[in-house]
């Protein structure tokens, strides 16, 4: 069963991948976010387990690369507004806490299996549509738990603007990363499109 | 549901756990770790940009290019002189202050560092720069540049950091406006990703006559960021519920920014070395 492997393989290119993908300057900097992409396109193909280890991979380097440092921190006096230093170093300005990615992800996966039917099926429209919708759920779960976090509801345009223009690139991704998926479980003798008892003309 | 499944979600919910009780230091590590991985990619990124950029931009006029450079030269002979005159005031300066036994304040080193390109994140708002921990930064040491405060480190690698922005809401300042007794709280805005965002001094007293126009700089009553690093200019003054708030506009250009300093204000004998490029401070 080499597609279980080599998804991972797969997964951590993708991270190496990201660096070179730059942002959308005209859409606050969106871009596509492909571990995210891959990770909900290969959670339709993997079974529960596999999609299980795949979320813990994604979410833990995604934090890992991408969140701001942890804030500690110098003394431990708390008032209204912090001590000063404390103020400075980012007390109560509070970053998403390392490994909520990864709860993310998982629940997000585990949404994204419901589907996997239909793409067994061979049928791309809806879980295309389905890993637009995850990309856009992430992003806006992670802007709703800052938002209570810092205690202030703010939903400027800009923030829309970026969640919608993330979800189109991850849609217009997927249906290669969905191709790529087909060829590796064909190579690999990894059943994911069901073809259950079509009827084969083997020309004789 | 299958045993093995079952299995998966228990292995799944242990490791969960095991990673929201890691303290500040293994995280910093895990990051640091993660990004030194990615580092050869993220350079490898960044040289592959600049050689688009070079390659789509219009060809440099060698006549030009010469009278460029002689400007340059003019200017650095310039420069030098006033960085001759400069540390014969901070000797002479140093030795007023022994006379008088002054408590000197702790001078600050810089390191130079290049900026390698803006990250895109979900909403942080950060760009990488190529010295990191074994070049003698810190985290939260602050950044600058000649025309003001850009931000402070994060994240840290052997040779490679991440800067947040002045503008993404987790970098914060004590400001105080310039020909005014105010001072308050500058932060950008929630994940205002745009080039040039506002940034918001909170925490100002009510009904203060505070101009259009004037300087904002660092109050240095943190003690992550030196005082008098300028911050930006106030745009507007407005009345909130229990505070007034200026809205600012950054000093900083952010889109094009090359090259950046790091202060290491840890440093504990004071020295008659003056610094060597300081960012624009109050007059």
């Amino acid at each position: 069963m080499l597609f279980h492997p080599i998804s991972i393989i797969l997964l951590l290119l993708t991270f190496m991948v990201q660096e070179f993908i730059p942002g959308l300057e005209i859409a606050q900097f969106a871009t596509l976010f492909l571990p995210a992409v891959f990770f909900f396109s290969a959670s339709v193909a993997a079974p529960f387990s596999m999609m299980l280890v795949l979320a813990f991979m994604t979410g833990f380097i995604w934090d890992a690369r991408h969140l701001p440092g942890v804030v500690e921190s110098l003394s431990g006096a708390e008032d209204v507004f912090g001590t000063g230093a404390d103020l400075e170093l980012g007390a109560g300005t509070h970053p998403l806490p390392f490994g909520l990615s990864i709860v993310l992800f998982g629940m997000l996966g585990r949404l994204l299996q419901g589907i996997r039917p239909l793409f067994k099926r061979g049928r791309l429209e809806l879980p295309v549509l389905m890993v637009g919708l995850a990309t856009f759920v992430w992003l806006l779960s992670q802007y709703l738990i800052i938002t209570f976090l810092r205690g202030s509801l703010q939903f400027p345009a800009g923030v829309w603007s970026k969640m919608i223009t993330d979800s189109l690139l991850a849609m217009l991704a997927a249906p290669l990363i969905f191709l790529l998926l087909y060829s590796l479980a064909r190579l690999s003798s990894y059943e994911i499109k069901y073809e259950g008892l079509r009827y084969r003309f083997d020309g004789r | 549901m299958k045993k093995l499944n079952i299995l998966a979600l228990l292995i799944f919910v242990a490791g969960l756990v095991a990673v929201f009780t890691f303290d500040t230091a293994t995280t910093r590590q895990i990051q640091s770790r993660v990004m030194s991985l990615l580092s050869p990619f993220i350079h490898s990124s960044a040289a592959m940009e600049q050689a688009a950029e070079t390659a789509v931009a219009p060809q440099v006029n060698p006549v030009e290019l010469k009278r460029e450079n002689d400007e340059q030269r003019v200017q650095l002979e310039r420069l030098r002189i006033i960085q001759q005159k400069y540390n014969q005031i901070i000797e002479e300066n140093a030795k007023l202050r022994q006379i008088i036994e002054f408590k000197q304040s702790a001078p600050f080193k810089m390191t130079a560092a290049k900026v390698i390109r803006r990250s895109s994140s979900t909403w942080w708002n950060s760009l990488i720069i190529d010295k990191g921990s074994l070049d003698g930064i810190g985290t939260d040491s602050p950044v600058i540049t000649s025309v003001g405060l850009v931000g402070k480190t994060s994240t840290l690698a052997p040779h490679m950091a991440k800067v947040i922005l002045l503008t993404d809401e987790m970098c914060r300042v004590s400001a105080k406006i310039e020909g005014t007794l105010e001072q308050g709280i500058l932060a950008g805005e929630r994940a205002a990703l745009e080039v040039r965002p506002e940034l918001h001094l909170r925490f100002l007293n009510r009904n203060s006559n505070i101009n259009a126009g004037a300087g904002v700089y660092s109050s240095g009553e943190g003690g992550v960021f030196p005082a008098d690093l300028l911050l930006g200019r106030v745009k507007r003054f407005e009345n909130r519920e229990i505070s007034g708030e200026a809205v600012i506009e950054p000093a900083v250009d952010f889109s094009t920014l090359d090259y950046v300093f790091v202060i290491e204000m840890q440093v504990a004998e004071p020295t008659l070395e003056p610094a060597s490029t300081p960012a624009r401070t109050k007059p």
